[in-house]
C-alpha cells in the first residue's frame, strides 16, 4: 500500500505517474544480461584460494600440481601477482582518489601474506571450466604459520592483544594518524551540569552482510592494451578510474560494462578485488576470463556492514530537553580499511551539547563496509533505543520527546526546507500511535506481549557532479545516454522519466542507453542516494540544452542530429537538503519462545517530488524489510577459538522470507524545495535507517525489557524475561 | 521461521522415474545414479567442520577421483523443445541449461539450495536446478523462464511483474515467476497468504517481497494460466 500527499505541486505529464520499467520485459523474460551470462570465445573460468586460517603468515606456496592439471592455463599468487587493490583499504575510509592512494599505509592487495581473515585470498587459478578450475584450487599447497588473532573491536584496542598491523589495531585516519573519529559541539560538561539526570547505556550490533542475490563475478577481456571489464558495478566510472589507477592504465583503457546487475546495496561500489584478479588472469591467460566468486566467498570475501559497539550518556531535564550527548563507539572493520566505520543518529538530535568518538578497529573478521545507509541504521538502533529509554524512564511518550529535541534549521544552519513534524504528526495519525503504545511497557498480562515503537530520521540529500547527452534525430526520436547501471530501483526508468518530462515527449519516445563506460558519460554511480539528484538533474540540463538548439537550428532532418549535454555544478545555497521520515510499528513477542512477530508497519517519508510513486514506493518497502531482518534475525557469528565464520549464507544468517513479511504502508509527503530536478529529492537507502530502532523500541514497549544488543534473537529475548 | 518441507520443493511420489530420479529424498538409487550425500560432497556443499582448505568448499583432490568428466547421455525436453545431450556427470541442471543451452534466464545464486534463483519446473514441479545433476534429469520435462511466454505474449504472472514492479534487480524473478507459474496451474486464484507460502523458498535480498506477492495474486485474478 502506498498514497502520497503533494504540497502545492502541479502534477506533470510523466512524472509522478506510476510507470512500469523501462526494461521489465527483458527481466520477466531471462533475456536481462547480467555478468555472468556473458560468454566470450575461449573463455576461462577462474577460480580463487582462500585462507582457511584468521590470521597467519604464509610460509611457502607450491603450484605445481595445479599448474600440471590439464585444462589450467594461468595460476597466479602472492608471489607473482602483487597488484595493490586500492579500494579494499584506504585511509580513513574515503572514497578512492589519488590524495587517498598516497596517503594510505595500509594498503591490500589482490593476494595478501600474512592473511588476515578467514577468507583473504592468497591465489587463483584459470582453467577451461569451473569445474577444473576449483580442482587445480584444491592442488595447490600452501604452508602457514598461524598467528594469534582478535575478533572484537574493544578487545583488540587492548595492549596485550593480537596486531593485525605492526602499528597497532586503530584504524589510521586520512592524515595517517592513529586517533579516534571525534565530533564535538558545544559543551558536553556544561551539558551533563545542566542535567536533572544522566543516563548511561551500552548498545551493540552486528555483522549484516549485503547478501546480493547475484554473487561477485567479473568477465575481464584484454584487446591489447585496453582491458574489457563485465562487472556488475554500482558505479562504472569510478570501477573504470579505480581499475586503471590499480593496473597503472589510463582511464581510456578500461571499459566497464554493466547491463544487468543482480544488487548491491554498497557492495559492488567502485572496482573490487574481482574485477583484478580477472584482469590479472586474463593477461596471463592471454584469453579472457570469467572469475566466479561463490555464495560463501561472496559473504566472507566481499564486506558487509560494520559490527559495532556503542556507549552513551544522556543529560536530561526534567522537562524532556535533552542537554547533553555522548558516544563512545567502536566499529569493526575487519582487518582492512574499505570505508568509514561511521555511527550515525546523533545528529538528529538540536541538543546543542554533543560529543562522539568513535574508533574503527582492525579485527580479523571479514572485511566491513559500506551497506545502503552506511553508518545509519545501527547508529539510530543505538541512538534511538537510548533516546526511548530515556523518555519512558522520565514519563514522557517518545513522539512528544522527539518533537521537543530533535534537530531543528537554526539561522546559521538553513535547511533547503523541513517537514519532520508533518512527517511524524502524519505518521502518528496513520498508525494510532497513542491507541498501540503501551503507557507502561510490557503491561499486556499473559505471555504474548503486543507494544509499539517509533523512530524518526533525516538523511543528506547532497550535491554533486554527473553528465548526461541527449540527442534527437530527424524523426524526432531521443537517446539518453547516462552513465548508470541500475542495482534495482529502477534509475533508467527514472532517467527515461526525466529525460522525457523536461523534452516533452512520452517516454516510449526516449531510448535509454546505459551500463558502458565507452558509450556513457560519467555519473557519480548508485551509491550514497545520488542517482535522482545527480545524474537526474544533469538529465534536465542537458534536456534544456538540447531544447535551445532546437529552438536555435529547428528540428534536424535527413541524417543529421542535434546532441545536448551537460554536466551541472548544482549547489543548495549553502542550505542543508535532507530527506525525512518517520517509521511505527507494532510488534507481537511470544516470551515463551522469543519470537518477535510484526503486525503493523507505517513508514512516512518525504524524499522530495517523487519521480516513480511505483519504484520510489517498493525502495521503501524493501529497505524496510531488510531493515526488519537487521533488527531480528541476521548477524555473521564467530567461533571465539577457531576465529572461523559460523552463520555465512541465506540460511544461517536467517534472512527473512516470503512468510516473515508484513505489509509495510508507505506514505510519501512531497514537497518540491526547488533544487532537485522536479524538486525530486533522496529516497534509495533512507528507507532502511528507521526500521532497527523502531522494531528495538516496539520490542521494548511490549515486553518491558530493553534490548541493547542487535539482532534481538529469541534467544535474547528469552535471556532477557528469564 | 524457516519452512524445512518447503526448501527441498519435495516432488511426486507417482510411477515417472524421471521424477523418482529427482527425488533428493528418494532411497532407491540406480547404478547411474549418485546419492544426494555423494553429490553434495562433489560440488563442494558439504560442510567442512573446523579449519581447512574445504572450508572454502572447494573439493578435496580425493572426492574428485579418477573420473569426474565422465560423460553420459541424457534426453530432456526443455520449453518443449527435446534436447538429447552428452553431459558431465558433475554438471548440474542448471549447469547444463546456462552453458550447454544459453538457457541464461536460470539464475545462480547460492549452488546450494537456500535461495532458488535457479528454480525451474522439473514435470512441471518447482526444483532447485542447482541441487539437481543433469543425469538425475534424464527424461524429465524442464520448463525456464524463457519458456513462459507463447509466440510473443507474456503469460499472466509475467504481465503482472511488469504491472507491480516484480522485479527490483530481477535476479531471483526468474525463480519467484517459475514457483509461481506452478502455483498458479494448481491454484487459479491463490490468496496472498497461499502466495507466500508457496513462495518461501524464493529469496529477495531486495525485499520486494510485498510487490511479488501482490503480483501472484495479481496474476490470479486474471484467471490464472489457462
Amino acid at each position: 500500500m502506498s498514497d502520497f500527499t503533494r504540497q502545492g505541486l502541479e502534477p506533470l505529464r510523466t512524472i509522478g505517474n506510476d510507470t512500469p520499467r523501462i526494461d521489465a520485459i527483458e527481466r520477466v523474460t531471462g533475456q536481462a544480461k547480467y555478468t555472468r551470462d556473458w560468454k566470450l570465445p575461449g573463455m576461462l573460468y577462474g577460480k580463487v584460494l582462500r585462507s582457511p586460517h584468521p590470521h597467519a603468515r604464509l610460509v611457502s606456496i607450491d603450484t605445481s600440481e595445479a599448474e600440471a592439471l590439464p585444462g589450467v592455463q594461468a595460476v597466479i599468487t602472492y608471489e607473482n601477482a602483487q597488484v595493490v587493490w586500492g579500494a579494499g583499504s584506504v585511509n580513513g575510509g574515503r572514497q578512492y582518489n589519488d590524495p587517498t592512494k598516497a596517503a594510505t599505509v595500509h594498503r591490500r592487495y589482490i593476494f595478501n601474506n600474512p592473511v588476515r581473515f578467514v577468507g583473504d585470498s592468497i591465489a587463483a587459478v584459470a582453467a577451461t571450466d569451473r569445474h577444473i578450475a576449483e580442482e587445480a584450487v584444491s592442488l595447490i599447497k600452501v604452508q602457514y604459520e598461524e598467528l594469534p588473532f582478535v575478533l572484537e573491536p574493544e578487545e583488540a584496542l587492548q595492549a596485550d592483544a593480537p596486531k593485525v598491523y605492526p602499528e597497532g589495531n586503530l584504524c589510521p585516519d586520512f592524515q595517517g594518524e592513529f586517533k579516534p573519529m571525534v565530533s564535538d559541539v558545544g559543551d558536553v560538561e556544561v551539558g551533563f551540569a545542566d542535567a536533572d539526570q544522566i543516563f548511561e547505556e551500552s548498545y551493540d550490533t552486528g555483522f549484516i552482510h549485503n547478501a546480493q542475490m547475484e554473487p561477485r563475478c567479473s568477465l575481464a577481456h584484454w584487446q591489447g592494451d585496453k582491458l574489457v571489464l563485465y562487472t556488475p558495478s554500482q558505479g562504472i566510472s569510478n570501477c573504470r578510474h579505480d581499475t586503471a589507477r590499480d593496473l597503472g592504465l589510463e582511464d581510456h583503457q578500461v571499459q566497464v560494462i554493466a547491463q544487468y546487475m543482480g544488487g548491491g546495496f554498497g557492495n559492488k561500489n567502485q572496482n573490487q578485488d574481482a574485477d583484478l584478479v580477472a584482469a590479472t588472469l586474463s593477461r596471463r591467460a592471454g584469453v579472457p576470463v570469467m572469475l566466479e566468486y561463490s555464495r560463501r566467498e561472496d559473504w566472507l570475501g566481499v564486506h558487509g556492514r560494520w559490527p559495532t559497539v556503542q556507549h552513551y550518556k544522556i543529560g536530561v531535564k526534567d522537562d524532556g530537553e535533552v542537554t547533553a550527548m555522548q558516544m563512545r563507539g567502536y566499529s569493526g572493520m575487519g582487518p582492512y580499511r574499505k570505508n568509514s566505520g561511521g555511527i550515525g543518529g546523533m545528529d538528529a538530535y538540536g541538543c546543542p551539547n554533543r560529543y562522539r568518538e568513535i574508533s574503527p578497529v582492525y579485527t580479523n573478521r571479514t572485511t566491513s563496509g559500506n551497506f545502503r545507509a552506511p553508518s545509519e541504521p545501527h547508529g539510530f538502533f543505538g541512538i534511538e533505543n537510548m533516546m526511548d529509554d530515556v523518555a519512558y524512564k522520565i514519563g514522557m511518550d517518545p513522539v512528544e520527546f522527539t518533537l521537543k529535541n530533535m534537530r531543528r534549521p537554526t539561522e546559521e544552519r538553513p535547511f533547503t526546507n523541513y517537514s519532520l513534524d508533518e512527517v511524524i504528526s502524519d505518521g502518528v495519525e496513520r498508525f494510532n500511535w497513542q491507541a498501540r503504545r503501551k503507557v507502561v511497557p510490557g503491561s499486556d498480562d499473559g505471555p504474548i506481549k503486543r507494544g509499539a515503537g517509533f523512530s524518526f530520521m533525516m538523511f543528506r540529500a547532497g550535491v554533486g557532479t554527473s553528465s548526461a547527452i541527449v540527442r534527437v534525430n530527424s524523426n524526432q526520436e531521443y537517446t539518453l545516454y547516462v552513465g548508470v547501471t541500475d542495482i534495482g530501483p529502477g534509475a533508467k526508468t527514472t532517467m527515461g522519466m526525466i529525460a522525457a518530462e523536461a523534452l516533452g515527449t512520452p517516454l516510449s519516445n526516449v531510448e535509454v542507453v546505459w551500463g558502458d563506460t565507452d558509450r556513457c558519460p560519467y555519473s557519480v554511480g548508485e551509491s550514497g542516494s545520488r542517482t535522482t539528484i545527480m545524474t537526474g538533474l544533469a538529465v534536465v540540463e542537458a534536456a534544456e540544452e538540447l531544447k535551445r538548439q532546437i529552438a536555435d537550428k529547428g528540428m534536424p532532418s535527413g541524417s543529421e542530429v542535434l546532441i545536448g549535454s551537460a554536466t551541472p555544478i548544482p549547489t543548495t545555497d549553502g542550505k542543508t537538503r535532507q530527506c525525512f521520515g518517520a517509521h511505527f510499528v507494532e510488534v507481537e513477542v511470544d516470551t515463551r519462545v522469543g519470537s518477535t512477530k510484526i503486525l503493523k508497519y507505517t513508514a512516512v517519508h518525504e524524499s522530495g517530488r517523487i519521480i516513480n510513486p511505483t519504484t520510489a514506493r517498493d525502495q521503501i518497502r524493501g529497505a524496510t524489510i531488510q531493515g526488519i531482518g537487521q533488527a531480528i534475525h541476521e548477524d555473521l557469528l564467530y567461533d571465539p577459538r577457531s576465529g572461523q565464520p559460523l552463520t555465512p549464507g541465506y540460511y544461517r544468517a536467517r534472512h527473512l522470507t516470503h512468510k516473515d513479511i508484513p505489509d509495510i504502508d508507505v506514505h510519501f509527503i512531497e514537497v518540491d524545495d526547488g533544487y532537485g530536478p522536479f524538486g525530486a529529492k533522496t529516497a534509495g537507502e533512507s528507507g532502511i535507517i528507521l526500521a532497527p530502532a523502531a522494531v528495538g523500541n516496539a520490542v521494548a514497549n511490549a515486553i518491558g525489557h530493553r534490548m541493547k544488543s542487535m539482532p534481538i534473537t529469541r534467544d535474547k529475548i528469552l535471556g532477557a524475561m528469564a | 521461521m524457516r519452512d524445512k518441507k518447503k526448501r527441498g520443493h519435495s516432488l511426486n511420489k507417482g510411477n515417472d522415474p524421471a521424477v523418482k530420479y529427482a527425488d533428493p529424498n528418494n532411497q532407491v538409487l540406480n547404478d547411474k545414479q549418485q546419492s544426494r550425500r555423494d553429490f553434495l560432497e562433489g560440488s563442494g556443499a558439504a560442510v567442512a567442520a573446523g579449519a581447512g582448505i574445504s572450508a572454502f568448499g572447494i573439493p578435496s583432490a580425493k572426492a574428485q577421483s579418477g573420473n569426474s568428466s565422465a560423460t553420459t547421455a541424457i534426453n530432456l525436453t526443455v520449453n518443449g523443445t527435446q534436447q538429447m545431450l552428452d553431459v558431465q556427470d558433475r554438471w548440474t541442471l542448471a549447469e547444463v541449461l546456462r552453458d550447454q543451452l544459453d538457457l541464461t534466464g536460470t539464475k545462480i545464486g547460492c549452488n546450494r539450495s537456500e535461495c532458488g534463483a535457479c528454480t525451474v519446473l522439473m514435470n512441471g514441479q518447482p526444483v532447485y536446478a542447482c541441487s539437481q545433476l543433469a543425469v538425475w534429469a534424464d527424461g524429465a520435462d524442464i520448463r525456464t523462464v524463457e519458456g513462459l511466454a507463447t509466440n510473443g505474449e507474456l503469460s499472466p504472472v509475467q504481465r503482472a511483474f511488469v504491472a507491480n514492479n516484480g522485479p527490483q534487480c530481477g535476479f531471483c524473478t526468474p525463480g519467484q515467476l517459475m514457483t509461481a507459474t506452478a502455483l498458479l496451474e494448481t491454484n487459479p486464484s491463490p490468496s496472498s497468504e497461499e502466495v507466500k507460502e508457496a513462495l518461501v523458498g524464493n529469496l529477495c535480498r531486495c525485499s520486494n517481497y510485498n510487490a511479488i506477492v501482490e503480483a501472484v495474486v495479481m496474476a490470479g485474478e486474471e484467471g490464472g494460466l489457462a
